[in-house]
């Protein structure tokens, strides 16, 4: 065997190999998507797995789209989405430049508050968070979803982090020049930033977008659920055919991962970020 | 207190020279300049430090209040001393939600803290298309614990797939409905919930890989270090720091499983995947019995923080720098 031929071998062996690892996290995803456009006559289920739809049909999608009120769920998540999303980045960077770049008495009593939110886990935090929000009459309310959720650690620390790598001399240099330190906040550390920026949002939108937990204890009205809420809500429909489940499901996952296949080359830097702060 | 300590040393400098010495000798990185309120590095966090307050600091008092309170949400909460934490000791499900979060804990560990580590070694080749791969394999990641209990209810079929491939290759002579039996359900959640979360814990792994430099694997190489030995005393020592983060994220993820079992099992079939996080919702909001499951979210709490601390301690010091 000439060294070449050994070469090719073992690559093609490691695509075998990592084809058939992906098959493992993709396949699922495949099953749904095989069952969400399965006409009526043809079984979901069979040994061997039937897995090509003859032929796809698009009832399942229509009934599951009628079946709950789809569009509404899917706006619902969009306006979560797009509200939750911005104002958590500019608290998280609004909190995170003084303790990157300034020094005040109590910074370090902030930052170990802050710090400290990482140890209140969302499942202890459940109830006594409802009530809190209840008394504030938030229960059941857009607010009451969406205010709990803009307070993030992860999002200061990585901000925080960024922030201090901004050399000191850049930021004197506007403050000598009379720059406003909100000014100065937004036209030099946020411009500094846009890489971390990026990660928080991709983040902050695969999360808000999967939200459920949350969402299900604070709303009682459905016409106000994310579509994670609404998908769950599908599945409890008595005689929901498991391809218009499919099919809902389906739906529901397209956005996100669409977004995350655009969005994905910045995700790996996040991560090394993340972990070194 | 910097403050302090430079007008204990120089009591005698004229007002004006002091400030300016103080900025030069003590702190040169300190704050506050000329024209810059003392308040300004307080107006920064406020919006975080109200959320802090109001969705944290107020909740958490609230908890260890009402865990100390028998309460319905509905009359009057009255008080019971130590007696919701004497409840939950003599409390069966208590034992049993515990002990189930604790399989998942150890059920978890290989599946996310372990394979993960070789997923990213594979996927930390130069090889063309290998970012396809890392994307595919990070694809649960994104998308809903709900969207993923469904497709994996797919799966788990009496004629779904798995029953196919494991009767087809003799593991099995009889279709299993894993979700229906107390022996299989509760290592099918831990299987879901931990294939849902292995890109993370691979993409953690990877970014540490690549700090990694390279001509140590090449020097090994030429030295005539095998593979598996490169993974053992280059790999794995190098990546302990980041193995210490996984870890914990392991046990924060394991102890806290909810929404799968909310999803697939609903805790069943006879409790058998009951887990804390289950049972604590389902006090709450179910049987809204709030100070009962206060007391046992102050539990969940102290157990996660002295498992990070443990951890901590554990992985601390086995730290090495390339």
């Amino acid at each position: 065997m000439t060294p070449k031929l050994a070469f090719w071998l073992r690559r093609a062996g490691m695509y075998v190999l990592l084809t058939a690892i992906a098959l493992v996290f993709v396949g699922p995803f495949l099953i749904l998507l095989s069952a969400a456009f399965k006409p009526a006559g043809q079984a979901v289920f069979s040994f061997p797995p039937d897995v090509i739809p003859r032929p796809p049909v698009l009832t399942w999608v229509k009934e599951a789209w009628t079946t709950i009120p789809y569009p509404t769920y899917l706006l619902n998540s969009v306006v979560y989405v797009g509200v939750m999303v911005p104002v958590y980045i500019i608290v998280s960077a609004l909190c995170a430049y003084p303790l990157a770049q300034m020094n005040f008495r109590g910074k370090n009593l902030i930052f170990f508050a802050i710090l400290s939110t990482m140890f209140l886990p969302g499942e202890v935090m459940l109830l006594p968070r409802f009530l809190v929000v209840s008394q504030l009459g938030l229960a059941d309310t857009y607010a009451g979803v969406i205010l709990p959720g803009l307070l993030s650690a992860f999002g200061i620390f990585l901000l925080r982090q960024t922030f201090a790598g901004v050399p000191r001399e850049v930021i004197d240099a506007a403050r000598t020049d009379g720059c406003h330190e909100l000014r100065i906040f937004w036209h030099v550390m946020l411009p500094a930033a846009r890489p971390t920026l990026a990660i928080l949002g991709i983040f902050g939108f695969i999360s808000v977008w999967n939200s459920f937990i949350w969402p299900m204890v604070v709303l009682k009205d459905s016409a106000m659920y994310p579509i994670a809420l609404g998908i769950s809500y599908l599945a409890g429909v008595t005689g929901t055919d498991v391809r218009s489940l499919a099919a809902g499901t389906v739906i529901s996952i397209l956005p996100v991962v669409i977004f995350f296949m655009i969005m994905q080359r910045h995700v790996l830097e996040g991560m090394r970020g993340a972990v070194k702060g | 207190m910097a403050i302090h300590v430079q007008e204990s040393h120089a009591p005698s400098a004229a007002p004006a020279r002091r400030g300016r010495r103080k900025r030069d000798v003590r702190a040169p990185r300190s704050g506050r300049l000329p024209g810059q309120r003392w308040y300004t590095p307080y107006l920064f966090p406020l919006p975080a430090l109200i959320l802090f307050g109001v969705f944290f600091a107020w909740p958490a008092i609230t908890a260890i209040q009402l865990s100390f309170f028998d309460w319905d949400a509905i009359s009057e909460p009255v008080f019971v001393g130590a007696g919701n934490f004497a409840r939950l000791m003599s409390d069966d499900r208590f034992w049993t939600g515990l002990g189930n979060s604790l399989l998942f804990l150890v059920g978890m560990f290989p599946l996310l803290v372990v394979i993960p580590l070789l997923l990213a070694v594979l996927v930390n080749q130069r090889l063309p298309g290998i970012k396809t791969f890392r994307m595919l394999y990070y694809l649960p990641v994104v998308t809903s614990m709900v969207a993923v209990g469904v497709a994996w209810e797919y799966v788990f079929n009496q004629q779904g797939v798995l029953n196919w491939i494991l009767t087809g290759f003799g593991v099995l002579d009889q279709p299993i409905q894993y979700l229906l039996d107390p022996v299989w359900a509760l290592p099918a959640l831990v299987l879901v919930e931990g294939w849902k979360s292995m890109g993370v814990f691979m993409m953690i792994y990877l970014a540490g890989l690549q700090t990694i430099p390279t001509n140590l694997y090449e020097a090994a190489k030429v030295d005539g270090a095998s593979a598996w030995h490169r993974l053992r005393h280059i790999t794995v020592p190098l990546i302990v720091p980041y193995i210490a983060v996984t870890l914990t994220m392991e046990m924060l993820e394991a102890m806290q499983v909810f929404t799968s079992v909310y999803v697939m099992t609903q805790g069943g079939p006879q409790d058998s995947t009951l887990t804390l996080g289950y049972y604590i919702w389902s006090a709450a909001f179910q049987k809204y019995d709030m100070g009962y499951a206060s007391a046992m979210g102050l539990v969940l709490w102290v157990l996660l923080i002295l498992m990070a601390l443990a951890n901590y301690r554990i992985t601390k010091g086995r730290t090495v720098t390339p």
